[in-house]
């Protein structure tokens, strides 16, 4: 007797979201089916994608083999971010602002958003922009940072439960995309997918719920995307349909073990990306461009 | 079912303050309303009672029997107190609680043997809460099996699933439920309790009351003897009265998946409709399910 495979099919979809303008617009999400579910009903149309995470000051507590592939870059974030768009075949670059944090170099608003300006116009692909998650730091930094890049169709974040009014606004006056963050929660997740859709267009949300390394939470966010995925697509919950980014380089690469050797870092990040892909990351921020290569082979293998 | 009246909390300022102070005034208060409210019993809860324990418990005993008639819970978890406080009830009492973890088999749960009192267990064991319906049922049953070779028959028996909030674990507010609608058959003639108010724990707080109210009546359809839970919402006591027919039966054919048209509802009844699909787990709790 012959064994037919079960086939579903589900009739929640993953919103599809465009960042970047013009030649660099990228589409992240859009799917009808669960993660990597080829064999049920439903559409994928887009994989997932990666970008590499570039600072706006250069790195003192990296390995030496995860600074080396930008070594000669690092203390410029203009050609850094040109040379991982040039180079590496990232689908987005992911500039974090860590120079803005105010415990430490409490870079100004103005300058911080000159610099993001300059990045998003040397490169080819679209820009993510992170803040260093300062509540009040955050919503001047990000505030400014949508203005003076207007029109340029950023994905911004985080924006989180207690200053996402102000940034949702900046991002809906100048016509970017926004990064919903809560603390690996799913109750508080949906709760300010809620209270942002207020004000703010459900389609252009993306979910950052966390990402944790491997052996230090990676299960938790696991669980939380699957959680999410299957609520959007299998049961509909519209305030659990965004597409899921997963910043996840820099959470491996700060690990003891990222820092015993290169091989491991690699793995470390390869590991925690694979398995929050599974989980239905739509898009991902990795650090070292060698694990970005491991896993779109992986993909592509797949 | 019966309501076992919560509000005299150690945890409540008013209270511990009095306590504090041994000033009967505002505990007699709380007493007499949650008698006149309509409470079948008053816990009297009383924490880890770590400082004078037999005198706190029974100058809170004395004070409360004082103005009430209804029978007490003493809810500790220190033996010390709890047999201070079970010693000096007028009227038969219930032992809140023990448990399977081996400190509470061995000096709590004699307790109820030894003052002949209805006897609260929860599924709790050395390893903690059990996760799902099928090692809640593992451990009570050893713990009621320990209970009754002691002399305590399941009738005197009441047994708490722990409940967990629904903004914390909202699957496991499922997997209480689904325990208590086995009872019967695992363990016939054994009676049960819950802590009503845990389900609402971490939920702004005008909008613990809703989801209370029913988690109750669910918890009633499938036989639940009792709840620890606020005396004071009317609502509550209405409910459980039976005098919110419409609302109780909204709430059984929801649990039943049958669809109801929203247009047809009025206000609180679609509060109740859409609270009923997050305790079922059909909708994915936030702090905002009665607005989406």
């Amino acid at each position: 007797m012959q064994f037919k495979a079960p086939v579903e099919s589900y009739s929640g979809q993953v919103r599809e979201i465009t960042i970047g303008k013009g030649a660099k617009a990228l589409k992240i999400g859009g799917e009808t089916t669960l993660p990597f579910h080829f064999f049920d009903e439903g559409s994928i149309p887009n994989p997932p994608r990666f970008a590499l995470e570039v600072w706006d000051m250069e790195p003192v507590t990296w390995a030496k083999w995860l600074l080396e592939p930008f070594k000669d870059v690092v203390s410029d974030p203009v050609k850094w971010a040109m040379k991982c768009a040039k180079d590496f075949a990232v689908d987005a670059v992911c500039l974090q602002l860590a120079s803005t944090d105010p415990a430490d170099k409490d870079t100004t608003p103005e300058k911080a958003a000159a610099l993001t300006k300059r990045v998003a116009e040397a490169i080819n692909v679209p820009l993510i922009v992170y803040g260093t998650g300062d509540e009040k730091k955050d919503v001047q930094v990000l505030s400014k940072v949508a203005e003076v890049c207007d029109g340029e169709n950023l994905l911004l974040g985080p924006a989180i439960k207690e200053n996402y009014e102000e940034i949702a606004k900046a991002a809906l006056q100048h016509g970017h995309a926004l990064i919903a963050q809560t603390p690996l929660d799913i109750n508080l997740m949906k709760e300010l997918n809620i209270k942002l859709g207020k004000s703010f267009p459900p389609d252009r949300i993306v979910i950052d719920p966390l990402s944790s390394a491997l052996g230090y939470g990676m299960e938790y966010s696991f669980t939380l995307m699957e959680r999410a995925k299957q609520t959007g697509v299998i049961f509909k919950d519209g305030m659990t349909q965004m597409p899921i980014i997963a910043n996840l380089g820099g959470e491996c690469w700060k690990t003891r073990e990222a820092k015993e050797s290169k091989e491991q870092g690699i793995l470390w990040e390869g590991v925690t990306a694979l398995s929050l892909l599974l989980a239905g990351a739509n898009i991902l921020v990795l650090r070292h461009p060698e694990t970005l290569k491991l896993l779109r082979e992986i993909i592509r293998r797949g | 079912m019966f309501i076992i009246g919560e509000s005299i909390h150690i945890i409540s300022k008013v209270v511990s303050q009095a306590v504090k102070e041994r000033n009967p005034k505002p505990i007699q208060e709380l007493a007499i309303a949650q008698t006149k409210a309509g409470a079948d019993y008053i816990d009297l809860n009383l924490g880890p009672a770590r400082k004078n324990p037999e005198e706190t418990v029974q100058w809170l005993v004395k004070t409360v029997e004082e103005v009430t008639n209804l029978p007490l819970s003493i809810d500790t978890l220190n033996p010390v107190a709890m047999e201070a406080g079970l010693s000096i009830c007028k009227k038969r009492p219930l032992l809140n609680s023990a448990s399977g973890r081996t400190d509470s088999k061995e000096r709590m749960l004699p307790l109820a043997k030894k003052y002949n009192t209805d006897l609260v267990l929860s599924v709790l064991t050395d390893r903690g809460c059990p996760p799902d319906v099928e090692s809640r049922i593992e451990s009570i049953m050893e713990t009621v099996a320990y209970a009754n070779e002691l002399g305590i028959p399941n009738e005197d028996i009441w047994i708490d699933p722990i409940l967990l909030p629904v903004s914390a674990d909202q699957k496991q507010v499922g997997e209480a439920l689904e325990f208590m609608k086995i009872l019967p058959d695992i363990l016939p003639g054994i009676k049960s309790t819950i802590g009503l108010s845990n389900i609402s724990n971490g939920t702004p707080e005008e909008l613990r009351g809703i989801l209370n109210r029913t988690y109750m009546v669910m918890l009633g359809r499938y036989g639940q003897h009792s709840v620890i839970a606020d005396a004071l919402d009317k609502e509550l006591i209405s409910l459980n009265k039976g005098e919110m027919p419409e609302i109780t039966s909204l709430i059984y054919r929801v649990m039943d998946g049958e669809e109801v048209d929203l247009s047809s509802l009025s206000q609180k009844e679609r509060d109740y409709l859409k609270t009923t699909k997050v305790l079922k787990g059909e909708t994915l709790y936030s702090h905002s399910w009665l607005e989406v």
